[in-house]
């Protein structure tokens, strides 16, 4: 009987949450191809970091996936998959160079982690093979997307407020404007390089 | 020679010097079939990082999982499962999926010594021996076409054409064409990459390229000839236009690796020793000929690489692993070259009867023997070569048309050349170089003359019997398919001297040049 209540009240607790929760979308524009969104960082609000360790691959001489994007406090494994020697390095993190880092070099078939603490693009490049080019964005908190290929996205479960929310997109000038959410909202950007 | 053609001909020399021995590629056919950068292989094209050697050793192909790299997936020419059917089917390979072709086009601009006109003080009354040397000039260079791949079944290929030269239509050549057949020691049960068989027309295996060297001038010992022309005492009778840097027509077989352990290559080439080939008007040939004797020269070459890593599993890489990123080994490799040929000069003259005129032919054996090195620590290389050339000097009796021959002291030349590159920045290479060259040949036809045994006809000539070269000089890679190179030569010392005696007109002087070049391949 006392459990049946415990149930009970766990799922009045989930729907009350989801009530307040909504979901900010929209279009990129002005720039082609896929781009990320997410909310900034929020005032006296941490998340835990993600246990998840999501695999960013060398394959074929290009870094697999081109653009990947995660929470801050993510610990992203590097793998190459390649039968010649590759490195990974970046300059910085979200224009810091003080955050620039080299991981060195590791044979095919090996994973080499790093947990990315500060939020901002990286653009990730290979020191033998110069054409190499990819892109983790680190995002302040876990309310992120990345578009499609027309430029829309759509950000889910983003409890009720108001917020900062920045565009960017390879190359291009990152974008920022301030958005309430209630329930749904839209944000719309227009990027330029 | 009259002396206004000799001083038109090493004028011409020193540019062609800077323009042909300045031939280099770098293929970007393999950028757009692998989607990656020249500097995949290259240090400062087209000079080889260790990857661009594994990458040539295998081929024109990654070493390993080849077809995991393609960009543009070559064209089938028969489905693989056809060699099941073989020997009642045509063996399938594949050709690449975008014609292989690279283009290139380089210019120049040089500035002379201000006594580069020196040599007009010989004659000065006679306007049509007068040779004005600008002091500065433009030169437009190569442009050239050039294709390398893979058929498949480890069948490499290359063909490289000057389409013009100098700024004039159609004047090139052909440089290197050849078939590769890579590893077909497979087929004998030797190790992997024991045995290769190339065929066709190539630079012979020399250390250090010259066709597809990245300094603007070439190595000198490596375009030395050996020619003595006769002159009235007949101290010298030889004639061997062969330089190591001819391109040779035959079949090499090769193996090992040039960026680890062994690698040897024994070539068995047509003479190329300046001789006029038979018309074949009575036994018509079925293509044509090329050489103009029945001998075939032979080349041989074993060096040996040591990779100088302290971690095993890394030494034995393509490339090492460095602290920060892959990067080419630290590295001595040590190397010998062997050649041996025959230089072949044909006389009128009179058969054993002394009365009957015939043709005497003088077979002159030469060789040429050599050492070299080559030391890598991360961006710093310092590399050389040793060459010493000997032709036997067989001298006709019974002048003035001779019926025999007898041997007289061999001509000999021997030399080499250090070079100290520097990549200062991965765009920036800078270079240090040293080459020389001794001949006796030179030297008794006067271009070393000296004042107590001067030239009868004085031309622009070396100052001392041994030729020295400065070189200092420095690259930059605007793009990773454009640069620009510099080079300052300071060349050997010369002397002019009045016709027909000893009498200085100038004091020694050195003609030094500065070449400055800019080149694109795409």
């Amino acid at each position: 009987m006392k459990s049946n209540a415990l149930i009970a009240f766990v799922a009045v607790a989930a729907l009350a949450v989801a009530a307040n929760a909504g979901t900010i979308s929209g279009k990129v524009s002005g720039v082609a191809g896929e781009s990320v969104v997410y909310v900034d960082a929020i005032t006296g609000k941490t998340f835990p970091a993600p246990t998840k360790q999501p695999v960013m691959d060398q394959k074929g001489l290009m870094f697999q996936p081109h653009i990947m994007v995660v929470q801050q406090g993510t610990t992203v494994d590097f793998l190459n998959s390649d039968s010649v020697a590759h490195n990974v390095f970046w300059t910085s993190i979200g224009g810091n160079k003080k955050l620039g880092h080299n991981l060195g070099t590791w044979p095919k078939g090996e994973k080499r982690p790093f947990k990315f603490d500060n939020p901002g693009a990286v653009s990730l490049l290979c020191n033998v093979h110069p054409e190499m080019s990819g892109y983790i964005v680190v995002a302040p908190t876990p309310y992120y997307a990345q578009t499609d290929k027309s430029g829309a996205y759509k950000i889910e479960n983003v409890p009720d407020g108001s917020y900062t929310v920045t565009a960017w997109h390879e190359g291009a000038k990152n974008q920022s404007k301030p958005v309430n959410v209630a329930g749904d909202a839209k944000a719309d950007f227009t990027l330029s390089k | 020679m009259a002396t206004h053609h000799r001083i038109t001909v090493i004028l011409l020399l020193l540019l062609l010097v800077v323009l042909v021995s300045g031939s280099s590629y770098a293929i970007p056919a393999f950028s757009r079939q692998y989607g990656t950068s020249c500097s995949t292989c290259h240090v400062d094209f087209p000079k080889l990082n260790d990857f661009g050697k594994a990458f040539k050793d295998a081929g024109f192909k990654f070493p390993k999982d080849d077809e995991t790299f393609i960009k543009i997936p070559p064209v089938m020419l028969g489905a693989p499962a056809q060699k099941d059917l073989w020997p009642h089917t045509i063996f399938p390979g594949t050709i690449p999926g975008l014609p292989p072709i690279g283009l290139r086009f380089n210019t120049f601009f040089q500035v002379v010594s201000k006594n580069r006109n020196n040599f007009n003080l010989q004659n000065p009354g006679d306007p049509t021996l007068q040779q004005f040397i600008p002091r500065t000039d433009f030169q437009p260079g190569f442009f050239s076409i050039f294709m390398a791949g893979n058929f498949g079944s480890d069948i490499a290929f290359w063909v490289d054409d000057d389409i013009s030269v100098g700024g004039a239509n159609s004047s090139g050549g052909l440089g290197d064409g050849y078939l590769k057949f890579i590893n077909i020691g497979r087929f004998l049960k030797l190790p992997t990459d024991a045995l290769s068989l190339r065929v066709g027309q190539f630079e012979l295996d020399l250390p250090f390229s010259q066709a597809r060297s990245w300094n603007l001038s070439g190595w000198d010992i490596y375009g030395q000839p050996n020619i003595g022309i006769i002159d009235p005492s007949f101290m010298q009778n030889v004639n061997n236009a062969f330089a190591l840097s001819n391109a040779a027509q035959g079949v090499e077989f090769s193996g090992g690796h040039t960026y680890r352990g062994y690698h040897y290559s024994l070539a068995i080439v047509n003479q190329n020793t300046g001789g006029t080939p038979g018309s074949g008007a009575n036994v018509p040939p079925v293509v044509t000929y090329v050489s103009d004797s029945n001998f075939k020269d032979l080349y041989g070459r074993f060096s040996y690489r040591f990779n100088l890593e302290r971690d095993r599993a890394s030494r034995n890489e393509i490339q090492a692993a460095g602290a920060t990123g892959p990067r080419d080994h630290t590295y001595l490799n040590l190397g010998t070259l062997y050649f041996y040929g025959r230089s072949v000069q044909r006389f009128s003259g009179l058969a054993s009867d002394g009365v009957t005129q015939t043709v005497v032919t003088a077979r002159e054996p030469f060789y040429r023997v050599g050492g070299d090195f080559s030391f890598n620590y991360r961006t710093f290389n310092l590399f050389g070569q040793f060459l010493y050339g000997r032709d036997q000097n067989l001298l006709p009796t019974g002048l003035p048309l001779p019926a025999a021959f007898v041997p007289s002291r061999a001509a000999t030349f021997s030399g080499g050349f250090l070079e100290a590159d520097y990549l200062v920045y991965p765009w920036m290479m800078a270079i240090m170089r040293w080459d020389e060259v001794t001949s006796s040949a030179d030297r008794i036809n006067g271009i070393g003359a000296d004042i107590n045994n001067p030239p009868a006809t004085p031309f622009l000539s070396p100052f001392h019997s041994a030729r020295h070269r400065f070189t200092p000089g420095v690259q930059f890679l605007i793009h990773a398919n454009i640069k620009t190179s510099f080079e300052y030569q300071i060349r050997p010392q010369q002397v002019v001297y009045a016709t027909g005696s000893n009498v200085r007109l100038t004091s020694p002087f050195r003609t030094n040049s500065a070449v400055a070049g800019l080149e694109f391949v795409y």
